[in-house]
Formats: C-alpha cells, sequence, structure tokens
C-alpha cells in the first residue's frame, strides 16, 4: 500500500505499507507515476518505515521513478530501511539515495538544495 | 531437525505472497533471525517471481514447484517451472539485465538471491523450463536467544 502526499516546494512523500513485491509493484505503479506527474514534481521522499517487505521489484520501481523525474533532476531520498533492503539498495547502486533521517530532516535537506540554486 | 515440503501453485503473481508465507512458516523452527528470515523470503519472492513472470509469462494455468529439505540447519530449496526456460543464463545472471525493462524489472533478481543464499544453480533449457536451486544457512541458537 502506497500513502502518498503532495508537500509544498514540488515534494512527493510516499510512505509504503506491507509487502512490496511485484504483484504490489504494479498495483500501485500507475497511482505513484499519476501523483508525481501531477503538479510540479521535483523531489520524492520514500518513507519506508511502515514497509514490512521488498524485493528487487521496489527497485525496479524506485528506479523507474527516478527516471520519471530525471528531465527536472529531480531528487529521491530513501528513508527507514530495513538492514535488509538497505543491502538491496546497495547492491543495485541505490545506497547513495538512502537517508538516516526523519522525513522533517528530509523535506529540510531538499529545500536546502532549492534556496543554493 | 530434519523436515521436508513440496508445494506447487498456479503462475498468478497473487501467489508470490503465498510462497513468502509458506517457506517463512516452513524456517520457523529453525528459529532465524529477523534478518534471515527477511533475507530467506527475499531469496524465495526472487525465484518464484521469475518462474511466474518469466519461466510462464504469468499464463494463470502451469504451476510453479517448490521442494525444500530442512537438515540440522542448512535449507536446501529448489523451485521449478516447466516454461520456456532461460536464453543465456550467464547473462540473466548479470546484475541489471532484464528482459522486461518495460515491465520496470530491474535486473537485480539473481543477484540478490547469490548475495542472501550460500550457494545458488541455474539449470536451464530453452522451451523445457528453469531449476534455480538454493542452499541456506542459519546461524546456531545462542543460549541468550534462547531465553528470550
Amino acid at each position: 500500500m502506497a500513502t502518498i502526499t503532495q508537500l509544498e516546494n514540488g515534494i512527493v512523500l510516499i510512505t509504503l505499507a506491507g509487502e512490496l513485491d511485484n504483484h504490489e509493484a504494479n498495483q500501485i505503479r500507475a497511482e505513484v507515476s499519476t501523483a508525481i506527474f501531477t503538479g510540479k514534481t521535483r523531489a520524492i521522499i520514500w518513507d519506508l518505515y511502515r514497509l514490512a517487505f521488498m524485493d528487487s521489484a521496489g527497485i525496479g520501481l524506485i528506479l523507474g521513478r527516478m527516471r520519471d523525474l530525471a528531465p527536472v533532476n529531480g531528487e529521491t531520498l530513501i528513508l527507514n530501511p530495513s538492514p535488509t533492503m538497505e543491502k538491496i539498495f546497495q547492491f543495485s547502486g541505490l545506497g547513495d539515495a538512502i537517508r538516516k533521517c526523519t522525513v522533517e530532516e528530509a523535506i529540510d535537506e531538499i529545500g536546502g538544495v532549492v534556496h543554493e540554486k | 531437525m530434519k523436515n521436508e515440503l513440496t508445494l506447487s501453485f498456479l503462475a498468478i503473481e497473487e501467489n508470490e505472497a503465498l510462497a513468502r508465507m509458506a517457506m517463512t512458516c516452513f524456517i520457523t523452527p529453525l528459529d532465524p533471525t529477523l534478518e534471515e528470515i527477511s533475507e530467506f523470503k527475499t531469496i524465495v519472492s526472487e525465484a518464484v517471481t521469475n518462474a511466474i513472470i518469466h519461466g510462464y509469462e504469468c499464463d494463470g494455468k502451469s504451476l510453479v514447484t517448490i521442494h525444500a529439505t530442512i537438515e540440522d540447519r542448512v535449507v536446501k530449496m529448489t523451485v521449478t517451472d516447466e516454461g520456456m526456460g532461460i536464453f543465456d543464463v550467464e547473462q540473466a545472471m548479470e546484475p541489471m539485465f532484464t528482459t522486461k525493462p518495460q515491465m520496470e524489472r530491474s535486473g537485480m533478481g539473481f543477484t540478490i538471491m547469490e548475495s542472501f543464499s550460500d550457494g545458488i544453480r541455474v539449470d536451464s533449457t530453452l522451451g523445457n523450463g528453469t531449476i534455480v536451486t538454493f542452499e541456506k544457512s542459519f546461524s546456531p541458537v545462542t543460549e541468550v536467544s534462547r531465553m528470550r
């Protein structure tokens, strides 16, 4: 299950819950994509705090949305992965997107980048 | 301990969760750590998803079969489909390689299975199907965790 919140400054917060496998990714992909293309999204924060399980389908889903944001040089941050999920992100080259911080701090980080520009 | 299981189910995506759940129950008597459970679940999920969406292209009528044994603290498992087979196993096992980029498959399945298991073998024949064989050892249960 995905809870999608449009925040100010073109930030979309996606909170995932339950088990993210191929089946679930196919269920939520359209909803997530629609939210990103509505408004001027320039950053996505994935909060995995409530996600109990994720396999490589989660990588596909997140990489796909990074591609959606590529034309605007959008940012992707991943919060609260479990140790196993963190390993999967590392294998897939997404380790740099992981932040050990709260949602508020992640929003601050992205906001900070805007001010620098 | 010693145990053995055979589980067959239709090639539909909904059964990815069923396979994970059943196999998690199967290894529970080993008293695995949370991380061991979650790595094992991921292996099962990757292998079964491959069989369903690549082997059978979600045909909804063919069967995927898991066979697993527990001997002491070692789990051996095969995931078998009689589907289309893999054209080039070596290439399929390369990180980021996928034949289904349009489905946003990441191509990380085999890399994850290799990393989270203690050994993986892939036998595949074009037109006849694929057998993926794993082994995973579970850490000994310590006295401290026994007392919890």
